[in-house]
């Protein structure tokens, strides 16, 4: 039983010195299949299984990881992690404690209502296969040159074993569709790539509606290359959909609320946060902005009940309309601020250390239809898909670049525009909001932090939302 | 024998008879990594790994095993069945005959820090001690390789990296520079230190000012210039070609894609750096060759698979399924150090970017968002520093904007640049800047 193994290591970490130590064993096992154009390139399985290993000695934090479940590649991981701590304590002016908690000891898994199990890989290929023949790759004069997409599904299984008394089992399948479609008009050519996921069996194929998906990003090639105009420029009333709100709730609420941030724990990598200086209670945002960070979301890509610390998940109110809130906290960033863990410790696989992550972040609805969002918009736009982002480091100025966006007259979506440009700081972003839609609706995404490199599914989401006088390029 | 070679010898005989072809690839490695935050040690981290990845092929379908367990041979005996439940591939083609070469380079120091784990002397090494409030990371790695393939490939490698970056700061500025080598060159790595406290003080003494949008003479620093030039390698891949991500697909060898002072080459061959390679995964040679001469478009990066849908040779780049990069050189000009403010005259110095993204593949159109020290040149003297400006452009116009190089080169690996890559400052004619108003943002 790996879960013995776990306790032992736990055990001999403590004998070496620890005063905390955690063993997770992690496992990720899947299959994927590749298509080029709606025929199949080749498929792989993959298996990545291992123990991690984390130990506090002396204020110190290390951690140690092996891709073997035997006691003696175990045990070496747990003499690397308490010596790795060591090396830390050692130039240490503030030592690593973990917060007290109330610890899991549970165990849960998401049900597959159509197992993964229940078909061949063979039939798997059919069922792609056969949905994608339901996508048209030419429309009108627009050519599709390029249609790739990869099938995914894996499931994650975790035990976890703290010094301090967690002790979580999970089990948690995923399936996971990304594609990307390059087309062209005369000398004009753009791309859309987007993702399709959830947890559960392969429900989560079934039920995306995944044809219509594609066809309606071609729908939006044809309109970007072959019918839309130059963009207006200035100050004008914006409507966003909510494929854009989900991406930068993420963006720029819920990388900026990760405590690890905020302390410059990341600071060479992902960066800080512009809450190093704005504090909780600062109004940040109009009242209508209420963002939240939920990792219980049933079905959702960032699902998770229990983090990998063992702490219990609940959902956290980042932005309390329109006021910084919490913060998201792992226990070491929970003991420095007081407040405690919120679950937010995540690691994508036994390479990788727990750090704070987010689960599913999204804007909370408001109570308006999408034709009362545009009904007194007197000139405007409408952007209803993007396909580049980016945003500082400190999380203040955001790029939103449309692929397919409307003119709004009069309370009316009018002709199409390219390629539109919201450039905007975070705060001017949640100030000028000032309308939310009721139609909240989640995406797929995979965050990205970490070194080295942690990839980890989320979902991202809102509904439409309206903003007053905003600069567009 | 060692672990390495007993699993590729289990493996081979796993899979001998049950397909028509196959190539196995074991690398087992070991690593140290310090990360430091606010001038303290926040985790030092090490791994002990063991990749299996195997190839197969039949009648013309593939597939691609990849395991990091215990012992993968009971779940592989398994999955090669996975062979069975599939269709031909467009993309398939016969494994080629082998013709690699052994290329290994081992620093006994580094591979001794890899392997105990013991990390201790990387920071006093380095005299990070005194440097204040930095962040940063710093890795050694050793790892072990041995490629097999059923047309006669059995070839074994081994390697080291010494690599890292740091994030100095001072007030209210910041600086960045990384490093990467294959030997325990404290000295490269302590310039790369230097370098980042340096940007970080300059910034510090001059007064803030914010340029207007619009398109400026611009010098990039190697770090940036690392991140953007690897968009175009990428975009050299034939399987970026296939996948609709290259802004090269409508060009082809021999036409012109950048400016003429600008040379990229491709170095697997050059052990210095830690993406070497003497074999790729199909156990064809590597070699050094160049992708863009002089402005030129020389080749796209080949495996067999994808130099026959192109009717080209395989560039020794296989990636299994497509192809792969190794290390990248940019041939270095002729400013010096001292020139290059000079060689600007009037214009923006950016020194380090994040988050590059694509608005538009085909096309190039991307922008990208400047971080740590950036500086307003005037009369070829820094004058002001700035902060959250953007680069929004397309790749095809930097290139071909590219008016001048530095002779000094860098070898730079970070979070943003992937591959190893050794280039000199760059300057760029003519590049379009953006940035929203910044009402009541942070001082930061």
């Amino acid at each position: 039983m790996v879960e013995d193994i776990l306790v032992r290591a736990v055990e001999k970490a403590l004998s070496m010195g620890a005063s905390y130590a955690e063993a997770r064993f992690h496992s990720n096992r899947g299959f994927q299949s590749y298509f080029l154009n709606k025929q199949l390139i080749g498929a792989s399985h993959m298996d990545e299984t291992g123990v991690a290993i984390r130990a506090v000695v002396s204020g110190g934090l290390g951690f140690s990881s092996t891709s073997s479940t035997s006691w003696d590649h175990v045990e070496r991981a747990v003499e690397r992690a308490v010596a790795s701590a060591r090396t830390s304590s050692a130039r240490l002016k503030k030592p690593v404690v973990l917060s007290e908690e109330r610890l899991g000891r549970a165990r849960y898994q998401v049900e597959e209502k159509i197992g993964l199990g229940s078909l061949s890989e063979h039939d798997k290929i059919g069922m792609v296969k056969e949905e994608m023949g339901s996508v048209e790759l030419d429309v009108g004069d627009v050519k599709v040159q390029s249609f790739t997409l990869s099938y995914n599904e894996w499931v994650e299984e975790k035990a976890i074993v703290t010094s301090d008394g967690a002790r979580i089992y999970s089990k948690i399948p995923r399936v996971e569709v990304f594609y990307n479609l390059s087309a062209a008009h005369g000398d004009r050519r753009a791309n859309r790539w987007n993702q399709v996921a959830g947890t559960g069996g392969l429900e989560v194929f079934k039920e995306s509606e995944l044809a219509s998906t594609i066809n309606d990003d071609v729908r939006s090639l044809q309109i970007s290359l072959a019918k839309a105009g130059s963009p207006p420029r200035g100050r004008l009333d914006v409507v966003l959909s909510p494929e854009i709100v989900g991406l930068s709730m993420h963006e720029a609420a819920g990388h900026p609320s990760e405590a690890d941030r905020v302390l410059g724990r990341e600071a060479a990598q992902a960066g800080l946060s512009y809450r190093v200086e704005l504090k909780e209670g600062y109004a940040i945002g109009s009242e209508q902005v209420t963002v939240i960070d939920d990792p219980t979301i049933p079905g959702s890509y960032g699902y998770y009940l229990f983090d990998d610390e063992g702490v219990p998940a609940r959902p956290r109110v980042l932005i309390d309309k329109g006021r910084l809130a919490e913060l998201l906290h792992n226990r070491e960033t929970g003991h420095l601020y007081g407040v405690g863990s919120n679950a937010s410790a995540r690691a994508v696989d036994y390479r990788s250390e727990p750090i704070v992550r987010m689960g599913n972040t999204y804007l909370a609805p408001g109570d308006y239809s999408f034709e009362e969002l545009l009904e007194d918009v007197r000139e405007g736009v409408y952007i209803k898909k993007y396909m580049e982002w980016n945003i500082d480091d400190y999380r203040w100025i955001a790029r939103y670049v449309g692929l397919e966006a409307y003119i709004i007259r009069q309370g009316e979506l009018a002709e199409p525009v390219r390629n539109v440009v919201l450039e905007v700081s975070t705060k001017d972003y949640f100030s000028r909001m000032d309308a939310v839609g009721k139609d909240l609706t989640f995406f797929a995404g995979t965050c990205g932090k970490g070194e080295p490199s942690q990839p980890l599914p989320v979902w991202m989401g809102g509904p439409h939302v309206r903003l007053r006088g905003v600069e567009v390029r | 024998m060692s672990v390495v070679d007993d699993l590729v010898s289990a493996i081979e005989s796993i899979v001998k008879g049950r397909v028509d072809e196959y190539s196995v690839k074991v690398v087992r490695s070991r690593s140290v990594m310090v990360k430091l935050a606010k001038g303290e040690i926040s985790v030092t981290q090490s791994w002990d790994d063991l990749g299996v990845g195997l190839y197969i092929a039949r009648d013309g379908k593939i597939a691609v095993l990849e395991y990091e367990t215990s012992d993968p041979r009971e779940a592989i005996s398994r999955s090669v069945e996975l062979i069975d439940k599939l269709e031909k591939s467009p993309l398939y083609a016969p494994l080629p005959d082998a013709s690699g070469e052994e290329l290994s380079f081992v620093d006994p120091r580094v591979k001794e820090i890899a392997e105990s784990g013991d990390a201790s002397g990387l920071i006093s090494d380095l005299g990070l001690e005194e440097l204040g409030e930095v962040a940063g990371m710093i890795e050694a790695s050793y790892w072990e390789k041995r490629l097999v393939t059923s047309k006669g490939a059995d070839f074994g490698e081994e390697g080291t990296s010494f690599e890292g970056y740091l994030r100095a700061f001072r007030g209210e500025a910041s600086g960045q520079w990384s490093w990467v080598s294959t030997s325990y060159d404290v000295g490269l790595a302590s310039r790369a230190v230097e370098k980042a406290v340096e940007l970080a003080e300059e910034c510090s003494k001059l007064p803030a000012e914010n340029p207007e949008p619009g398109r400026y003479r611009v010098l990039l620093s190697p770090m940036i210039a690392g991140n953007l030039i690897e968009t175009a390698a990428r975009s050299l891949s034939a399987g970026a070609v296939f996948f609709g991500f290259s802004y090269f697909a409508d060009k082809k060898p021999g036409e012109r894609v950048a400016s003429e002072v600008f040379s990229l080459r491709e170095t697997p061959r050059d052990s210095s750096l830690p993406f070497f390679a003497g074999f790729d995964d199909e156990g064809v040679a590597t070699r050094d060759k160049e992708l863009i001469s002089r402005g030129i478009l020389k080749t796209f990066l080949h495996n067999t698979k994808t130099a026959k849908l192109m009717g080209a040779q395989t560039t020794g780049n296989a990636g299994w399924v497509l192809p792969r990069l190794f290390n990248l050189h940019v041939e270095p000009g002729d400013l010096s150090d001292g020139e290059l403010f000079d060689a600007l005259g009037n214009g923006l110095y950016f020194t380090n970017n994040w988050y590059t993204r694509f608005q538009n593949y085909p096309q190039g159109q991307f922008s990208t968002v400047t971080r740590d020290a950036a500086f307003i040149v005037k009369n070829g003297k820094p004058v002001a520093c700035t902060k959250r400006l953007r680069i929004s452009d397309t790749m095809p116009s930097l290139l071909s904007s590219i008016e001048a190089l530095g002779k000094g080169l860098w070898q730079i690996k970070w979070w943003e640049v992937d591959v190893p890559t050794r280039l000199p400052h760059i300057i760029v004619s003519d590049l379009g800047i953006s940035r929203p108003s910044l009402e009541g943002g942070p001082r930061l």
